[in-house]
């Protein structure tokens, strides 16, 4: 299991670095949510920004949100990368090998997720060079760092699980439409859950993409990380991984 | 020899009412190349994914490589190689990374050797490190059959291996088949459509018509069976058809009158009782499996053949958007 799963998930790392598009994409994305929605409160005088986002860089704030976001944008790839193998063919190909069914679904999902971690270095370069000063806590840089794998992994399951029996092209647009945009604008991720109505605070305190963002907080304001926060992220990140894994057994098929 | 590779037991395959596969039961016997021929869908495709585990059965049971196809699923792929009418292939990988891909899949931990062995074997050896995407279409059906032996299997299966190649790269994958089954010692398992094909390479065939299996035999048997020669005839409005009372009338089509005859020079008989005024031409047909098909099925397996030339583009145009 372990080394089908390796196989396909060097496989699918491979298909992604290749595709100089993709990497391009990966690249300048994040650069442009920095510099066009983190410059939009340029002209806010600093002592709103510090009192609304407990710093006078908005950057600052919206950078560990921004990389949240990403970590649930690349649960798309995951099943886009799926879909494909089902029109190619590819999937027969694996299904007529003894390699277990589990590992197709661990090699999209951990896939899709890494690519979703090369934003990180990315996204931190661009925001130094926007000023944003980091205190270099390694300790809540890894807790943070983790949290957005566990995100991205669980997203990836998610999206996987919810277009395992599609062989449609549309399907990836259309549940990333359906539960993207909800997800970041209900979470933490842009703006503090404080301005939020009250039902709309109830989503952002049980939304995976507050939890990342918040630890991603902790570095970048210097506060001690929150451990729940990381636990809550475990098991969310675990339960979709186990429940895909279960359903790819059942799921998975040539026809 | 004596020995089975592949066990096939009143096997069926229902899409919704429809019988993909209908009751079928063969064997193939080990180190035999095995024909699988019939018309575009007869069910030759549905069977392979049956007897692969891709697809489960409706009913019935068989055995591949001696284990079954429904409660050993892990050990049938682990002993078969499968190649698909359509090249599957990663094309962002190069011919390398295919084949490692393909030996971490099905678990073989020394593959290289035997990998470099096959590339050799198989002309590749300079691609090694080339992309697959840029590979010509003879080439990737090859870089396939060889990922279908890097596992050592028992029975290779090969769905329509030459459907959509020229002449001379046809050629040049018939006798990679014979290769497989001479040095490597493997069964060959192979569906074609081609009468030529399944005549050379075949020690024996299954005939399948609308799922199921109608004649098997080795080539030279079935065409014994299929019996004499036939005439076939092209002929005018106004074409005495009484004319021909004393012969077997095959098939009588608009214009077109098939005849039965016992052997070629009864050829003259037939134009000796007619009006050669009404004729437009004459045929005579040697027996092969072409009149072996026509007799039993009524019709001709070319005029399944137009078909051919979709599939091809078809497959061309699935390579071009990949
Ligand atoms: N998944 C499916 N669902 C419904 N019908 C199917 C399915 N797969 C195959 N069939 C039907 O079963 C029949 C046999 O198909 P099959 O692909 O086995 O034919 P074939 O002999 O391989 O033909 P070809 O030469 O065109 O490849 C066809 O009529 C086809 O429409
Ligand atoms: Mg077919």
């Amino acid at each position: 299991m372990i080394k089908e799963t390796w196989a396909l998930f060097i496989r699918e790392v491979k298909k992604t670095f290749r595709n100089k598009a993709v990497v391009a994409m990966m690249v300048v994305q994040p650069i442009m949510w920095l510099v066009f929605f983190g410059s939009s409160f340029s002209h806010v005088p600093s002592s709103f920004l510090s009192s609304f986002f407990n710093t006078t860089n908005y950057i600052a704030f919206l950078l560990p949100g921004e990389l949240a976001a990403s970590m649930i944008f690349v649960g798309m790839f995951s099943s886009m990368s799926m879909i494909q193998d089902k029109r190619f063919g590819f999937l027969k190909r694996i299904l007529v090998t003894k390699a277990p069914k589990e590992s197709i679904f661990f090699g999209k999902v951990f896939g899709a997720s890494t690519r979703g971690l090369l934003s990180i270095p990315i996204m931190m370069l661009v925001s130094l060079a926007f000023g944003v000063v980091f205190h270099w806590n390694i300790l809540s840089l890894v807790v943070w760092i983790l949290g957005l794998l566990l995100l991205g992994v669980g997203m990836a399951s998610i999206y996987s699980i919810i277009t395992m029996r599609s062989n449609d092209w549309q399907t990836p647009g259309v549940v990333s439409n359906l539960i993207n945009l909800p997800l970041m604008f209900s979470s933490t991720a842009l703006f503090p859950s404080t301005i939020f109505p009250g039902w709309m605070r109830d989503i952002s305190s049980v939304n995976p993409l507050s939890f990342a963002a918040g630890l991603g907080r902790s570095f970048v304001l210097n506060t001690p990380p929150n451990f729940l926060f990381l636990l809550y992220l475990v098991i969310f990140c675990f339960l979709f991984l186990g429940i895909g894994a279960f359903l790819s057994r059942e799921w998975l098929k040539a026809e | 020899m004596g020995e089975i590779t592949v066990d096939v037991r009143d096997l069926s395959k229902q899409y919704g009412n429809f019988k993909a596969v209908d009751n079928i039961s063969f064997t193939v016997k080990k180190g035999e190349i095995f024909g699988l021929l019939g018309p575009n869908g007869a069910g030759k495709t549905t069977t392979i994914k049956l007897l692969t585990t891709l697809s489960p059965p409706t009913s019935g049971q068989a055995f591949v490589a001696g284990y079954d196809i429904i409660k050993q699923q892990k050990e049938v792929k682990r002993n078969i190689g499968w190649v698909s009418a359509e090249i599957i292939l990663d094309d962002d990988l190069n011919a390398w990374e295919n084949l490692g891909l393909q030996a971490a899949l099905q678990g073989i931990t020394n593959w290289e050797e035997s990998a470099d062995t096959l590339l050799k074997y198989f002309e590749l050896a300079e691609f090694k490190y080339k992309n697959v995407g840029k590979f010509s279409t003879g080439m990737r059906k090859k870089l396939e059959i060889a990922m279908a032996l890097l596992n050592s299997p028992e029975v290779i299966f090969m769905d329509e291996p030459t459907i959509g190649l020229d002449v001379g790269t046809r050629k040049m994958l018939w006798d990679l088949i014979l290769l497989i089954k001479n040095e490597y010692k493997v069964t060959v398992f192979l569906t074609t459509h081609y009468m030529d094909e399944a005549d050379q390479l075949c020690d024996r065939i299954a005939i399948i018509s609308h799922g199921k299996i109608i004649a098997l035999g080795s080539p030279s048997e079935l065409k014994q069976k299929a019996g004499g020669y036939a005439v076939s005839l092209e002929v005018n409005d106004g074409f005495d058809i009484s004319s021909l009372k004393q012969f077997h009338i095959l098939e009588n089509d608009k214009n077109k009158i098939l005849i039965e005859i016992s052997s070629k020079d009864n050829m003259l008989d037939v134009l000796k009782s007619i009006n050669l005024e009404k004729l437009k031409s004459i045929n005579l047909i040697t027996p092969s499996l072409d009149s072996v098909f026509l007799k039993l099925t009524g019709s001709t397996i070319k005029e399944t053949e137009e078909a051919v030339d979709y599939r091809k583009f078809y497959s061309m145009v699935r390579r071009n958007t990949q």
